[in-house]
């Protein structure tokens, strides 16, 4: 079996908005059990997550959910942290 | 003649131009830190910055100002202090456990706690520190060289797992900030004026990699990871 490797709360989250953006880009309707399987996090725990990000503001919607301007914003600035440490040889 | 009195305007121009370039690497590798507050990213921007205080207190030291020469003891720990921060930030980056979040964490409080007695000692008791400069100069090249090579095989590693045309600058800085502290080495042990002028320009060719790719990163396209 594949082991996964530790993820902090922080990397979920750029997971979480990441998958939301390319669902929203695709113009799908957010199923949250197929967001689940694609960040692999328990669902209990996925609900947590989505209610902490709309807190943030990162993200809005009941029925589907999608990206603020806010959230899309930080999923850039997140997207340009993983490439610049990746960049200078760090593993994150 | 002492090798570190040689060329000493020269030589705090040059330090000064590098504690410029150390400040504005350090404004790009804080972006991490002020956007997540996240501990992880701190080891970079800190490594930069004491190696910038560095830079900084070796253009004081040459300075034609009258400052005592307990002073160069400054620039030359808190220098090996910055690459021994360095090579601990991509030793420890790996280690995702809560145990070795731990061990990374204790491993820089006791760096701190290095520093700050090493610096005592060069305060309290001058005489006995600037009796052993000399050879601390050396030792400390050293293990400065050893730390800049551990980073960039580090970094070359990464390369190898992942290669990519954009991760392949990073080791090459880290080798040139190597082949400068060699060529340093040198300088000290036959104040030979090619070592010197060699250790300047790799030093700088090392920096300015580094502001390279941090510029590229952050201000650079995106349309390779095609955001919207």
């Amino acid at each position: 079996m594949k082991k996964i490797p530790r993820r902090d709360k922080l990397k979920i989250y750029g997971d979480l908005l990441s998958v939301l953006r390319s669902e929203g880009n695709e113009r799908k309707k957010v199923v949250l059990t197929h967001v689940q399987v694609q960040i692999n996090v328990p669902f209990d725990r996925l609900k947590n997550y989505i209610t902490e990000l709309k807190e943030l503001g990162l993200i809005e919607g009941e029925i589907s959910l999608e990206l603020t301007e806010k959230g899309r914003q930080y999923l850039r600035e997140y997207e340009k942290i993983l490439e610049f440490m990746k960049r200078m040889g760090l593993t994150y | 003649m002492f090798a570190t009195s040689m060329y000493p305007v020269e030589r705090m121009i040059v330090e000064l131009v590098a504690t410029i370039l150390c400040l504005i690497l350090v404004r790009f590798m804080i972006k991490p830190y002020k956007l997540t507050r996240e501990g992880a990213f701190l080891g970079l921007p800190l490594g930069f910055a004491f190696l910038g205080i560095s830079y900084a207190l070796a253009a004081i030291s040459y300075s034609p100002l009258n400052f005592p020469q307990e002073l160069l003891w400054l620039p030359l720990l808190t220098r090996s202090f910055a690459f021994v921060f360095l090579a601990t930030t991509y030793f420890f980056s790996n280690k995702k456990s809560k145990n070795g979040y731990l061990l990374g964490e204790l491993t820089i409080s006791l760096l701190v706690v290095v520093l700050a007695i090493l610096l005592l000692v060069a305060f309290v008791a001058p005489e006995f520190a600037f009796n052993g400069y000399s050879n601390a100069n050396v030792y400390l090249r050293f293990v400065n060289l050893a730390c800049l090579s551990y980073v960039a095989f580090y970094a070359l590693r990464s390369h190898v797992k992942n290669p990519d045309p954009s991760t392949i600058w990073i080791p090459f800085g880290f080798i040139f900030l190597a082949i400068s502290q060699y060529s340093l080495f040198f300088w000290y042990i036959d104040s030979s004026f090619s070592a010197f002028i060699g250790s300047l320009i790799t030093r700088f060719v090392g920096l300015a990699i580094f502001l390279f790719v941090a510029y590229r990163t952050f201000y650079g396209s995106n349309e390779k990871k095609g955001t919207k």
